[in-house]
């Protein structure tokens, strides 16, 4: 475990330095993020305005369950964001060899290879948007609410790892897995949302088939004393553990298909 | 105890079949079919510590393919394979701790850093003992010419530079079982000469058993005692390189370009032809029944020649002969 601590810093430093040799590529990367998710916050302000309360989730409120879910994705973009180039960049070129040949587990190579600065946008758009809606609600905030939103957020960010990470296997397989992993990765949409706004059918999907609800929805509907069952604003660990064991035997089973390039 | 291993290793590949065409494409993305492509077939073998191994075919022969079965990388599809008594695949990381490899042309070493901060990555990630690996550095610094290139990224450097770095950033954790795949392919005859004498140091003085491919008759005669030669996927040679070149060593190849077609040819002694197109002519002799003067002034004697050139038979003929039976395992 401290080996791995110690060479994800090492990894993660190469990293910064490569970064620092394209200079205005790392401040547009990590600014980017910070616009296009400001953009997209503006819009959901304008339509605010004129409606209220959207089925009796104020704006205010919707910031929290879309702050919560912004940093469990920007762990996910940070630390996991090379899951989705596993196919035509690892793969397809036969890069992937080279981390076979290393005495590190390979799953841990690939996710450090390539610290995601691009995340740090996210980061700090869902650190804000968390903190605006506490103080414009007056929420008491216990230190009990921050460690559980703390356990949240990182399982949060586990859940999207785990979900990347069983589609991205399919780069294995297909070469460019960017579709496939979109395809599940775009639900994430839908639980910025409070989930009793959607049909049964949606907010059961974002529960119980891809939870991305477990790390936005509940948890905030849980901080503000909303009515959820406690079951499922408490699952949120439970459920991320069992995704990446399940994850991780996908990804197993993608490694021992690897069939690596012709030469 | 032999350092590898191999018994009845085999690799089959499935292929997917598409016709020409986007019709073809589009028809296998409905209606795939697959054809099984074995890329190495029953290969056994066994190479002992300290020991040059060339591992030699054709393009598309199965030596990347046995390569990347001995570091782990592939799954055989059956068969055995040890190195260093693991199966490599199963104990991918425990392996991975004891060989070096260097694929061609793909590297290793972080395109866009100096070539001095892969190398104290490198160092990390295999955990190496700082004195030591300091030692080390300045060694290989010396013997590969590396001086001016520590504080140059991959990415500024030539091919030969990029692969003595290579080289350097392979063999810095001191791995006691090398895979070189193609090291040489593409290099100058400076930089060439400057790796084939850093192996075989390597070698020489650390034990380091080394299993090298390459299409380079050269790197074979340099530094291997021993060459595997694989055709189709099948072994077909394992034996001394002596041997080898006792057979065919003594060739000389000599291609001629006349004037105008010729017909038939009248050649001393010792020549024989290897191939006849129209203005193109191929001989082969024996350089201890004649001379190439003398092949030459015979041809040019009957003909127009525009052009010619000797060259030493490359390991591809050696191959492709060896295959039509010109030299049998049983016959060394």
């Amino acid at each position: 475990m401290i080996r791995y601590l110690v060479l994800y810093w090492t990894f993660f430093k190469q990293r910064i330095k490569v970064l620092m040799e394209y200079r205005v590529n790392f401040l547009i990367g990590a600014s980017s993020t910070l616009f296009v998710q400001a953009a997209s916050i503006l819009s959901i302000w304008v339509v605010m305005r004129q409606v209220p309360t959207l089925n009796g989730w104020a704006m205010a409120e919707i910031w929290l369950v879309y702050g919560l879910l912004m940093l469990s994705k920007s762990i996910n973009h940070m630390f996991a964001d090379n899951l989705w180039t596993l196919g035509w960049d690892y793969v397809r070129t036969g890069n992937f060899d080279r981390l076979l040949v290393r005495p590190i587990d390979p799953l841990f190579h690939l996710l450090a290879d390539r610290f995601c600065h691009d995340g740090i946008g996210h980061f700090v758009t869902g650190l804000i948007l968390v903190v605006v809606s506490l103080v414009q609600l007056n929420v008491v905030v216990t230190p009990l609410k921050v460690i559980y939103m703390i356990i949240t957020v990182v399982s949060g960010g586990a859940i999207f790892i785990a979900l990347n990470l069983i589609t991205g296997v399919s780069g294995f397989w297909v070469m460019d897995s960017t579709p496939v992993i979109r395809v599940v990765f775009e639900m994430h949409e839908f639980a910025k949302f409070p989930l009793s706004i959607y049909p049964k059918a949606i907010s059961a999907v974002l529960t119980f088939l891809i939870p991305y609800g477990l790390a936005s929805f509940y948890p905030a509907s849980y901080v503000l004393g909303r009515d959820v069952p406690p079951t499922l604003a408490l699952a949120t660990p439970v459920v991320a553990a069992l995704l990446v064991f399940i994850s991780y035997r996908v990804w197993l089973f993608g490694l021992r298909h690897y069939s690596s390039t012709g030469s | 105890m032999s350092v590898i291993q191999t018994e009845n290793l085999t690799k089959i590949f499935r292929v997917p079949q598409k016709d020409a065409g986007v019709r073809g494409a589009v028809k296998a993305l409905f209606q795939p079919r697959y054809k099984d492509v074995t890329a190495v077939d029953g290969v056994t073998f066994s190479v002992e510590k300290g020991e040059v191994v060339g591992y030699i075919g054709l393009n598309g022969a199965g030596k990347s393919t046995t390569i990347k079965m001995l570091t782990g990388i592939l799954v055989p599809s059956s068969g055995q394979v040890r190195v260093l008594g693991r199966d490599p695949h199963r104990e991918r990381v425990a392996n991975a701790r004891q060989i070096g490899v260097v694929f061609g042309q793909r590297t290793q070493l972080w395109w866009d850093l100096a070539l001095i901060e892969s190398l104290n990555t490198i160092a990390k990630i295999y955990e190496m003992d700082p004195q030591r690996y300091d030692q080390l550095l300045e060694q290989f610094v010396d013997l590969l010419d590396l001086k001016d290139l520590l504080k140059v990224p991959v990415r500024n450097m030539s091919l030969g530079q990029k692969m003595r770095a290579e080289l350097a950033a392979t063999l810095i954790h001191e791995p006691e079982v090398v895979y070189l795949d193609e090291p040489t392919i593409g290099l100058d005859l400076i930089v060439k000469e400057r790796m084939r004498a850093f192996i075989k140091q390597q070698n020489r003085e650390t034990g380091t058993t080394v299993v090298l491919t390459t299409h380079d008759l050269g790197d074979i005669e340099e530094l291997c005692q021993r060459v595997i030669i694989i055709d189709e996927g099948k072994l077909i040679y394992d034996g001394p390189l002596s041997a080898i070149k006792e057979r065919f060593g003594k060739y000389r190849q000599i291609t001629f370009e006349m004037a105008r077609d010729l017909d038939g040819v009248d050649l001393p002694a010792g020549a024989e032809i290897v191939t006849q197109d129209g203005r193109s002519l191929v001989l082969r002799f024996d350089r201890t029944q004649t001379t190439a003067s003398r092949v030459a002034a015979a041809v040019m004697e009957q003909f127009n020649v525009v052009d010619f050139s000797l060259a030493e038979p490359d390991l591809s003929m050696i191959v492709k002969q060896i295959y039509q039976g010109a030299l049998h395992p049983e016959a060394v």
